[in-house]
């Protein structure tokens, strides 16, 4: 044990001789920095923006006058995607999935405004993050870091001396590990904290309901990530004849799993599993609500069938007779049906959505960036199941605003008098204002079990290649 | 060329064809390049069938309008399809016009913003913004990741290749223990490190060569009218952008580090160009301008008049409108026949001229944010070389802009078609037909003033490197 520990202190004290390193470690942590006090202001200041916009859009609602409920719904309203807290630490999909969403009746809006399309073309860059600093540059600061753990004391002798003093590899391996491990995590701790500060200091009115248990895995992904790179690294210095190759070989497989993999994966999906464009899907949509969604029963028929059971049911020659308006129920049921028509073509779009992002779920299994990847923004929730929750609460809440001015207009109005009737504030308060709060983290995590999966299979299979290297370390002398 | 520089090529060429893995990261890149043409034209590809299958719609639709001036009325339907054809109080909502903007023939090999922006809308005269603000289809988990195309390729990968073969041209010398037999020769250090350097340079442009080539030929005739200046900026740009990378290798090596030093350096440098400074840029640019676009979501609320059933309002609204136009007045019944759609049409108009200021205000800020990072394209030869491109292959965000200035205009004409005869009483005739708007996509004239200044900032980026170095390498050879 007290070898280990002189083993790990020599190699922090080598590190920080070696001045490229430091200036490097300096310069991650000034953008580390950067990264997140710019993630802060960001969602500062666009939550501010949701915030007020949500509030006059309520303001109108509540202030529409009076009107028929009918016309209420028609005219709808809006729901803003909040900014989650942690969304200064992974940007993660917002400036790709739409920002707000228009209700209104008949007609289920897709989400409007990807704010990247407020930004030059520079933004397909990407953005600086915490998450991309720690997934993309402190890998590379760890293989510069680890590189030469043994090819240094191979090629400058040292190695025999080592070995030939009873040290055995492991207590070697371990030592250098637990170097650049604390190295590491003297760096990034101050970080972990301010996040987990800033996070609990925006806890009341926050969308996540469980900030801290996502912060506190959020670390845990990143840790094992982290460690997982060290080993690794060490693990190819080990391995490795010189320092040159040792490079290579590191600086090659973070370029081909940071960089390229995720794009080809991602791009393959596309060309796999082809979306419709959205003209078609709206085309797709208006034909089946005028040929029903058999192609069979068009609206005529099916407004006659609805008549007929009603009139049936209440036992009266006309809708004029039964007991309310009529034509709430016949409004109502359109919107059932469109809905269901929607719904029908809503989830084969998903599932195209889910095939092309399930491709990148396997690929994570050989590729723990994309893994990493992945668990930060659902853990942050800037991920697609996230979007796609708050997607369905949104339209939740549409057809529950377009029901409720339907019962009201069946309930109080008479058949064929349209402007007769007018609702009133008191109504409009009875619809309550739209809030959001994300899955927590344990139910968005079943959705990624391949990415979990896959960050404890390589963390493992770290371990064994250390282990298993120890035992058959090569002489020294071959 | 001397017979020194012939003989150092020759033998240089020896090497390379012995280096297994050198020839195989010739031979990934390649494959790598052809993948992404592949991918870039699939892509463009599938948009090209999208915009078939818009314009197969929009035909179908009018084509069933024309024909039913011919048609017998036998049906309910046929004489509703005929109202609207022919009324301009149903058509002018009804008639859909597609505005498109059709790839460029290079837009393959790199996609730009084509996948983030719309590039076909249908309007119809009803509120512009209502239709605006849509958008495509789209996975946002591949809208992040981004498009693996030829410019990726080219702009990412090329780079890593020249710093794969060349980081190690001095260093390796000095490290295999054969620098002093070169210095031994009469040949400056400095001409053989030159002369190696240009071998790799040529080598390597070549393959950029031809992976463009290939490109450009599949993707559409580059001899052809329209294709050829696009062709050859495209081709002087790969040749200026490995420019800069060999002489910023060039840079790196006069400073006569060890190998592993130079692989860092290099590989520091590109992380820099390509993820660090547009990363940073585009976070502050996020802060500095906060924007967002939920500010404009009001603008697609669909409304109409409070009170339908009231002709004071309709008149009031109709009188209103006709300030704005006052072309449009003139018919006898003006106010007669036809109130209401000719209401809810000025209603909807005024609406877009009352909002247009707001839309304005917004673009304007866009605006602002995209010229603040194009001043610092400079940072970048890399964020430089990639608008470029894109602006070549007319796949950067202002052609976007520019196609979404001139729907307005699209626009314009189609309501004036339809409110002349709707605001005048005229029924549309079958003649009318023939001289339906068409929508047209304005010539962009600073275009290639972009291209030719953003190759000029790489042209000089390169010169600039390679005299540095020049003249670094011959300090030290005193």
């Amino acid at each position: 044990m007290h070898l280990l520990l002189l083993i790990a202190q020599k190699e922090i004290k080598v590190a920080l001789r070696e001045r490229l390193v430091v200036v490097l470690g300096g310069i991650i942590l000034l953008l580390l920095g950067v990264a997140l006090y710019a993630g802060y202001l960001a969602y500062q200041q666009q939550q501010a923006i949701i915030t007020q916009v949500q509030t006059e859009k309520r303001q109108e609602w509540l202030n529409q006058g009076d009107k028929h409920p009918h016309i209420a719904a028609h005219y709808g309203t809006f729901v803003f995607k909040p900014k989650t807290v942690l969304s200064l630490f992974d940007f993660g999909l917002d400036a790709y999935t739409g920002t707000s969403k228009y209700l209104e009746a008949h007609h289920p809006h897709e989400f409007m405004f990807r704010p990247a399309q407020d930004h030059s073309s520079m933004i397909r860059f990407g953005e600086l993050s915490a998450a991309l600093v720690l997934r993309i540059l402190v890998p590379l600061l760890i293989i510069f870091l680890a590189f030469a753990a043994f090819t240094r004391e191979r090629e400058s002798g040292t190695l025999k001396l080592l070995v030939a003093q009873g040290v055995s590899f492991s207590t070697l391996t371990w030592g250098k590990i637990l170097a650049y491990v604390t190295l590491l995590a003297a760096m990034l701790l101050p970080f972990l904290l301010g996040i987990v500060m800033l996070s609990l200091a925006n806890t009341q009115q926050e969308t996540i309901p469980d900030v801290v248990t996502r912060a506190v895995l959020l670390a845990l992904v990143y840790g094992a990530y982290l460690f997982l790179f060290i080993a690794f690294s060490v693990w190819v210095s080990l391995r490795s004849s010189t320092g040159r190759n040792a490079l290579l070989i590191l600086l090659s497989g973070w370029i081909f799993l940071g960089i390229l993999m995720p794009k080809t994966v991602a791009n393959l999906s596309e060309n796999f599993y082809a979306l419709p464009s959205m003209r078609e899907f709206k085309a797709t949509i208006e034909q089946d609500k005028i040929n029903g969604l058999d192609g069979k029963t068009p609206r005529s028929v099916r407004m006659a069938t609805l008549e007929k059971e009603y009139l049936e049911k209440y036992e009266v020659d006309s809708v004029q007779q039964l007991p309310f308006n009529f034509e709430g129920v016949s409004m109502q049921a359109g919107e059932e049906y469109g809905n269901t028509i929607y719904d029908h073509h809503l989830r084969e779009l998903r599932q195209i959505f889910h095939q092309q992002n399930r491709l990148g779920s396997l690929a994570s299994l050989l590729n723990p960036i994309i893994a990493v990847q992945h668990l930060s923004m659902a853990l942050s929730g800037t991920d697609m199941r996230t979007f796609i929750h708050f997607e369905e609460q949104a339209e939740d809440y549409r057809r529950n605003l377009v029901r409720k001015m339907n019962a009201d207009m069946a309930e109080n109005s008479q058949y064929g008098e349209f402007y007769g009737y007018k609702a009133g504030s008191d109504l409009w308060q009875q619809m309550e204002d739209f809030s959001y709060q994300t899955p927590t983290a344990w139910q968005l995590l079943q959705y990624y079990r391949l990415e979990v999966i896959s960050l404890l299979l390589w963390t493992a299979l770290a371990l064994v290649l250390i282990h298993y290297t120890h035992r058959k370390a090569k002489p020294l002398y071959a | 060329m001397p017979r020194t520089s012939q003989l150092l090529i020759y033998y240089e060429w020896k090497m390379l064809i012995r280096n297994r893995f050198q020839l195989l990261m010739l031979a990934v890149t390649f494959l790598f390049g052809m993948y992404a043409i592949y991918y870039g034209q699939s892509e463009i590809n599938a948009q090209r069938q999208t915009i078939r299958a818009v314009q197969a719609l929009e035909q179908e639709e009018f084509s069933s309008y024309q024909a039913s001036f011919t048609e017998e009325m036998e049906t309910l339907e046929q004489e509703q399809t005929h109202d609207i054809a022919s009324r301009p109080a149903y058509a002018w909502y009804r008639h859909g016009y597609h505005a498109i903007l059709p790839p460029h023939d290079y837009a393959a090999l790199t996609i730009g913003q084509r996948d983030l922006f719309r590039y076909y809308y249908r309007l119809t005269g009803m509120s512009l913004h209502y239709q605006l603000f849509e958008n495509e289809l789209a996975n946002p988990v591949n809208l992040m990741v981004g498009n693996f195309d030829l410019s990726f390729v080219l702009v990412y990968l090329l780079p890593l290749l020249i710093i794969a073969f060349c980081y190690g041209l001095f260093s390796s010398e000095k490290e295999n223990g054969t620098l002093p037999l070169l210095q031994m020769q009469p040949v400056s250090l400095r001409r053989i490190i030159l002369v190696r350097l240009l071998f790799y340079f040529g080598l390597i442009t070549e393959l950029a060569f031809l992976l463009s080539l290939i490109g450009l030929f599949t993707s559409g005739n580059p001899l052809k009218g329209e294709n050829l200046v696009p062709a050859l900026a495209w081709l002087v740009g790969v040749l200026v952008y490995c420019a800069f990378w060999f002489g910023l290798l060039f840079l790196i090596i006069s400073f006569r580090q060890s190998s592993a030093f130079n692989a860092i350096t290099a590989v520091g440098c590109w992380l820099l160009l390509l993820i660090v400074v547009p990363a940073v840029l585009n976070v502050i640019v996020t802060v500095k301008y906060p924007l967002s676009s939920a500010t404009l979501a009001g603008l697609t609320r669909r409304t109409g008049l409070e009170n339908e059933n009231d002709e004071e309002e309709a008149r009031a609204v109709i009188q209103e409108f006709l300030a704005h136009k006052p072309e449009l007045t003139g018919s006898d019944s003006l106010m007669k026949n036809d109130l209401l759609p000719k209401a809810y049409a000025a209603f909807t108009s005024l609406k877009d001229i009352n909002n247009q200021q707001q839309v304005d205000r917004y673009n304007a800020q866009v605006a602002q944010r995209n010229a603040w990072t194009s001043h610092f394209h400079w940072l970048s030869p890399a964020v430089n070389m990639q608008e470029v491109l894109a602006h070549i292959a007319e796949t950067d965000v202002n052609t976007f802009l520019q196609f979404q200035s001139a729907l307005a205009g699209f626009h314009g004409e189609i309501t004036d078609f339809y409110f002349t005869r709707l605001f005048w009483d005229k029924l549309i005739v079958s003649e009318d037909y023939a001289h339906l708007p068409a929508f047209e996509m304005p010539k962009d004239s600073h275009r290639w003033n972009t291209v030719w200044w953003g190759l000029g900032k790489i042209f000089l980026a390169a010169g600039g490197t390679f005299v540095f170095g020049f003249i670094k390498m011959k300090e030290r050879a005193k």
